[in-house]
């Protein structure tokens, strides 16, 4: 039981963690405070916990599908706040905007991890034998999953301006991406996107199930066995999230010669 | 500037019009067991699987073969459409249970 706690929370966490680290890292290389994550763990925790106790009905809300449907919207909410962000990340007056969007797509992205944190661990309330490794499990989970974002956060803050910003964008294009993935597979299982067979099955070469394939799940939206709109969306928010990311370090060349 | 990524995405979507509606397939989840435990259904067709959680505590019906995942909270049901799928076999299990909550999908 303490090691499936240990891989259900470091999946949950490691998802927001990246986000947050880089998001993190943003501010320090703008010189942005940073205080703009307590508000916005404050208000995703208090949203993941309306959220986790109303799951009954979100559930059997829209024939069924309610939570695909919720949950499908607050990826997309986080790709909108991301995209926005890649778009106005420059120089000064867009600050309070980049705060902004900054602290919205944590809340959310808090909001959507946080409360399978919460379903999953209320469970074990009702079973004291199991209550004390599932809470010693989560923990570490969330310890790993935590020194992974301060890994990356480190990574890129100890790098140049320019290349750390080439990082952060980089790293953003992938995350917005893995978010259209997740809401195209989410509005698959509910039938609302009609489905098909998979693509390709690539299960073998990375398995989803191991560290690397949860990383990379984590990191890029990685599946094993994609279908062809997944992979069309996929390649579509690549190709969008590129462009608008080279014209902002088109934009940070300028203001930042280095 | 905004709305494009909802624009685009909105264009990307294809919303499927059921023609036919899916086959449905009860699984009932009870003592963290699956019920039946192993489905079989038609290759190529879409399913609906309906999900009865009898126990208090939540479970996650999750399948890395089917690309499926979903929590069910206690003592409720949830819907999840899976196929159309090539013939083979399908395990899924209960993330949060997962030592007894296993089953099998076999399309034929």
């Amino acid at each position: 039981m303490l090691i499936n706690s240990v891989i259900i929370i470091l999946r949950e966490v490691l998802e927001a963690a990246l986000i947050i680290s880089v998001l993190l890292a943003v501010s320090q290389k703008l010189q942005l405070s940073k205080q703009w994550l307590v508000a916005a763990l404050i208000a995703g925790l208090i949203g993941a916990a309306v959220y986790a106790i109303n799951l009954k009905m979100v559930s059997m809300a829209f024939e069924g599908s309610g939570q695909e449907i919720i949950n499908a919207n607050l990826h997309l909410l986080i790709y909108g706040f991301i995209f926005f962000l890649v778009a106005i990340l420059k120089g000064k007056p867009y600050h309070r905007l980049t705060l902004l969007a900054m602290t919205s797509c944590v809340a959310v992205a808090s909001i959507r991890e946080g409360s399978e944190i919460i379903i999953y661990i209320h469970g074990f309330f009702a079973i004291p034998d199991l209550f004390l490794p599932v809470i010693i499990g989560s923990i570490i989970g969330m310890g790993i999953g935590i020194s992974v974002g301060v890994l990356f956060y480190y990574l890129i803050v100890n790098m140049s301006f320019n290349n750390g910003i080439r990082l952060v964008l980089f790293l953003l294009i992938l995350i917005a991406g893995g978010m259209i993935i997740q809401a195209t597979q989410l509005l698959i299982q509910a039938d609302i996107i009609s489905s098909q067979l998979p693509l390709w099955d690539s299960s073998s070469i990375i398995d989803e199930r191991s560290l690397f394939g949860q990383l990379l799940y984590a990191l890029i939206g990685y599946e094993s066995t994609p279908t062809a709109t997944q992979v069309y969306c996929y390649i579509t928010s690549l190709i969008l999230m590129t462009f608008i990311a080279n014209r902002t370090l088109k934009r940070f060349k300028l203001s930042h010669a280095s | 500037m905004i709305k494009v990524p909802y624009f685009s995405f909105a264009l990307m979507m294809t919303i499927s019009i059921p023609l036919v509606a899916a086959p449905i397939i009860e699984i009932e989840i009870r003592d963290h067991l699956f019920y039946p435990s192993e489905i079989e259904i038609p290759a190529n067709t879409k399913v609906k699987l309906i999900i009865i959680n009898q126990d208090a505590t939540a479970e996650e019906f999750e399948s890395y073969e089917l690309n499926r995942e979903k929590v069910i909270p206690g003592n409720s049901k949830g819907i999840i459409f899976i196929g159309p799928l090539p013939a083979g076999d399908y395990p899924f299990f209960g993330e949060f249970f997962p030592k007894t909550a296993q089953g099998k999908v076999i399309v034929k």
